[in-house]
């Protein structure tokens, strides 16, 4: 199968830029919008505002009201996708290729254009306020969430979902202000990935986001760590922990020694987590850690959730892994990791939705996209050398600990 | 895009779906058999069960399974719903027969003692896992409130109790009848080799033995009756709303996802505009589920404890509405583009393609293209609709709520 990879990239006079990949085989198309006003970026006292932001500005744009821009929307049979972290509001949608140039039309406007009626305000922020209360209700979620929140030197871990005190001190005029602030076109990244014309979508953007170019934003000053340990008190079935521990960041050049490392602790089942945890001891039935990469920084999360009186023996053999690792790996184990990671890669490149977000991570994390074959070669090349000669000068030694549910654990 | 098909003689169906500009393959064992096959003695067994494939046979520990699998790169899995339990792959498409040929050894486990006792407690914390799961929950107890003492009420989990007292040798008994080739598919889809695929089949599953594997079919219309479970530790209450549908061989099923889609999608419906734009309610979706024989739409609603009353009148303003009115052109227009754009996107992976192909050839017996599917769902119109929601009438369902505890 020799095909060529193409990438595509444009860049607006204004700074905007367009990053595409096109697939042959796929009738869809799908894209992001990357908007630099995520959770650590908004103003300190307004945890939350992102996701207002996110809602209110969909509710009418340019000469469409609330409900002529949601009708215009679907009429166009679009998925509407939305998501929020550190640092972007990511806007953007799957749908049939062809109603793909009627879709950047009304996402123009959104953008440009959010009527921002103080009358769609009020829904907006209630929504966001259930949206922290439905996450207190789901512990598992929540874990995650206050994990990262005390991992990362604040406020790069700052909840993406809000804090209920500061989304109630929230007002129109504020939220106004950070969308004026933050939406900042000369930093906005559009990815594009499936069946598409590149030329037509970089005249159309020209076209479109036709704005003058602003003076870059301030990166947020990051302060310090919060505490080692967290315990949040929940009467319900399990105890569910969430750990992390440091590691190197997607641009640093141990970056895959870090990512073949995790997959041996956590990448198929036969992977170490998996067989100490659940396989050979019955403790879980959820157990898993994964890479998780700000562009400031990045650390291994893990999550288990397991019944009060097996907590305790939960945390203890999860760290005891982690410290294992760096005192060797097999050659099978490597090779498990790599055919896995690389399986995942393309599995994943016959999905449009995975490749735009794929590429605008890449553009902003990276400054460029990496290609398909650039990662496999790069998985490739690593060896159980390499990963233990990273695992020895990056050890497992610091981790941040969250738990949620009837009873706490011991840190020791 | 080819079809392919060929069914033993021992009753066990091969089907692919070859796309040769596919990146991937995907293959999966269907199995015709979940919660609803089960007595109330052994309930939880079909998923306990699916667990057990993954601890291996008479040759293969667990680990070497894992192993085996982890050595392909492939994201394998299985799952374990009220009437199949399906286990699948997704390779790229030079390990497909390798995978295939793991599963048919997997088809014929050992069930042993030691890995049955271990796998219990894994079962227990999943039962656990989702007791704090409140959307998983109310859904779950609401199944069983809706369909009363019909099989479809059965939790796919089972209770502590349940799996507390099951043996393994109730397992295997279990095991003996249900997962006969009779009662099996194995489906592919994506770039792979159909001729290479067969034999390997064939050799490994040409003697296996028939079983008498029925099911009773039953539709049942539900109880419409209301309950509520209060826990004090939840901040918002969780609504699940089931009524009767039309089952997976009844051709109205395309009506019934449409019905389903404009009342309930995530946004534009009719929910949507009523519920969460207002911001009633923090979620409000109704979804569609065709069975074997019968059927369900089901309602998941979020919402704040003040606001339940108004959510409650609106939601029952809202069927009262569609009863009187009915649908108007522009809502199925727009329900139609969302289902089909969903359609081609699921369709486009082979792994999403894998599990409607599977699942036509379980319930139905049928091969049907994607195109067909489209069809189907373009031909649609209002007046089918109109007469699902007369025949059916959604406005009349059974109630479930989970929710903190009433205030005043």
């Amino acid at each position: 199968m020799a095909t060529v990879e193409r990438l595509d990239r444009h860049i607006l006079s204004n700074g905007l830029v367009v990053v595409g990949e096109p697939m042959d085989t796929v009738e869809s198309a799908a894209f992001d919008f990357m908007l630099p006003s995520g959770a650590s970026v908004v103003p300190e006292g307004c945890c939350g505002a992102a996701n207002v932001i996110a809602d209110w500005i969909l509710r009418g744009a340019g000469d469409k009201d609330n409900r002529q821009l949601g009708d215009a929307l679907d009429g166009l049979g679009l998925h509407r996708a939305c998501a929020i972290n550190s640092s972007h509001i990511t806007v953007g949608a799957a749908l049939e290729a062809g109603n793909l140039a009627e879709a950047l039309k009304l996402y123009a406007d959104v953008i440009l254009k959010p009527r921002l009626e103080q009358d769609q305000f009020g829904p907006a922020r209630q929504l966001a306020v259930d949206g922290v209360l439905a996450v207190d209700d789901d512990p598992r979620q929540k874990v995650m969430l206050k994990l990262r929140e005390h991992f990362y030197p604040s406020p790069l871990g700052r909840s993406p979902v809000g804090d209920i005190e500061e989304l109630k001190t929230l007002t129109a005029e504020k939220t106004r202000q950070i969308i004026k602030d933050h939406f900042n076109t000369s930093e906005t990244i559009f990815a594009v990935a499936g069946k598409y014309d590149f030329n037509a979508i970089a005249g159309q953007m020209e076209e479109l986001f036709d704005v003058e170019r602003r003076k870059p934003l301030r990166p947020a000053t990051v302060g310090a760590k919060a505490n080692k340990y967290t315990h949040i008190n929940n009467d319900g079935a399990q105890v569910h922990i969430g750990l992390m521990t440091g590691t190197v960041k997607p641009s640093n050049e141990n970056y895959y020694n870090a990512r073949v490392a995790v997959s041996i602790l956590s990448g198929g089942m036969s992977a170490r987590l998996f067989t100490e945890v659940r396989e050979k001891r019955g403790l879980c039935y959820a157990i898993g850690a994964r890479y998780h990469g700000l562009k400031e920084a990045a650390g291994i999360m893990c999550y288990a959730g397991t019944t009060p009186d097996k907590a305790q023996e939960t945390l203890e053999v999860i760290m005891a892994e982690f410290k294992r690792l760096g005192e060797g790996i097999s050659e099978q184990e490597l090779e498990r990791a790599k055919i896995g990671l690389k399986s995942a890669l393309i599995l994943q490149s016959e999905s449009s939705s995975s490749r735009a977000s794929g590429i605008g991570g890449d553009y902003y994390i990276l400054g460029r996209v990496r290609s398909l074959d650039e990662i496999k070669k790069r998985i490739e090349g690593t060896s159980v050398d390499s990963v233990l000669g990273f695992l020895r000068s990056h050890k497992f030694e610091n981790f941040t600990v969250v738990t949620i549910g009837p009873e706490e654990v011991n840190i020791s | 895009m080819e079809f392919k098909e060929k069914t033993l003689a021992n009753g066990l169906a091969i089907i692919g779906e070859v796309n040769k500009s596919a990146k991937s393959a995907a293959v999966g064992f269907f199995v015709r058999t979940g919660s609803r096959d089960e007595t109330e003695q052994v309930n939880g067994v079909s998923h306990f069960l699916e667990h057990m494939l993954f601890k291996g046979t008479e040759k293969l520990g667990a680990l070497e399974v894992n192993e085996a699998f982890d050595r392909t790169g492939a994201q394998y899995n299985a799952f374990t719903s009220e009437e199949n339990t399906v286990f699948y792959a997704a390779v790229l498409p030079e390990y497909l027969a390798e995978v295939t040929g793991l599963w048919i050894e997997l088809m014929r486990p050992a069930l042993r003692e030691e890995d049955f006792n271990i796998e219990k407690n894994v079962i227990k914390e999943e039962i656990a896992m989702y007791k704090d799961v409140p959307s998983f929950d109310v859904m779950d107890r609401c199944r069983r409130l809706h369909f009363e003492a019909h099989p479809c009420g059965n939790s796919v989990l089972g209770s502590e109790t349940s799996i507390n007292g099951l043996t393994a040798e109730q397992m295997r008994n279990y095991f003996v009848r249900r997962y006969a080739p009779n009662n099996m598919v194995l489906a592919c889809a994506g770039n792979f080799e159909w001729e290479q695929i067969c034999s390997v089949v064939e050799e490994g599953c040409g003697n296996w033995q028939v079983q008498d594997a029925g099911r009773k079919l039953e539709s049942f219309g539900g109880s419409k009756k209301r309950d509520r479970l209060e826990k004090a530790n939840l901040s918002l209450e969780h609504i699940c709303l089931m009524s009767a549908g039309v089952s997976a061989q009844d051709s109205r099923r395309f009506a019934g996802a449409l019905l389903a889609e404009i009342i309930g999608d995530d946004v534009g419906s009719r929910f949507f505009w009523e519920l969460v734009d207002k911001a009633l309610a923090e979620t409000a979706t109704m979804q569609f589920g065709a069975m074997d024989g019968t059927g369900a739409f089901y309602s998941y609603i979020r919402c704040g404890r003040e606001n339940v009353v108004s959510v409650l009148d609106t939601v029952r303003a809202i069927f009262q509405k569609l009863a009187e009115k009915g649908i108007n052109e522009d809502e199925l227009r727009k329900a139609k583009n969302k289902i089909l754009s969903a359609l081609v996107l699921k369709n486009e992976l082979p792994m999403g393609r894998l599990v409607d192909l599977g699942s036509n050839w379980v319930y139905l017996k049928q091969y049907r293209t994607v195109a067909e599917d489209i069809s189907a769902i373009k031909a649609v119109t209002v007046d089918d609709v109109h007469s699902l929601i007369e025949e059916l009438n959604p406005g009349d369902f059974t109630q479930f709520s989970i929710g903190p505890a009433q205030s005043g």
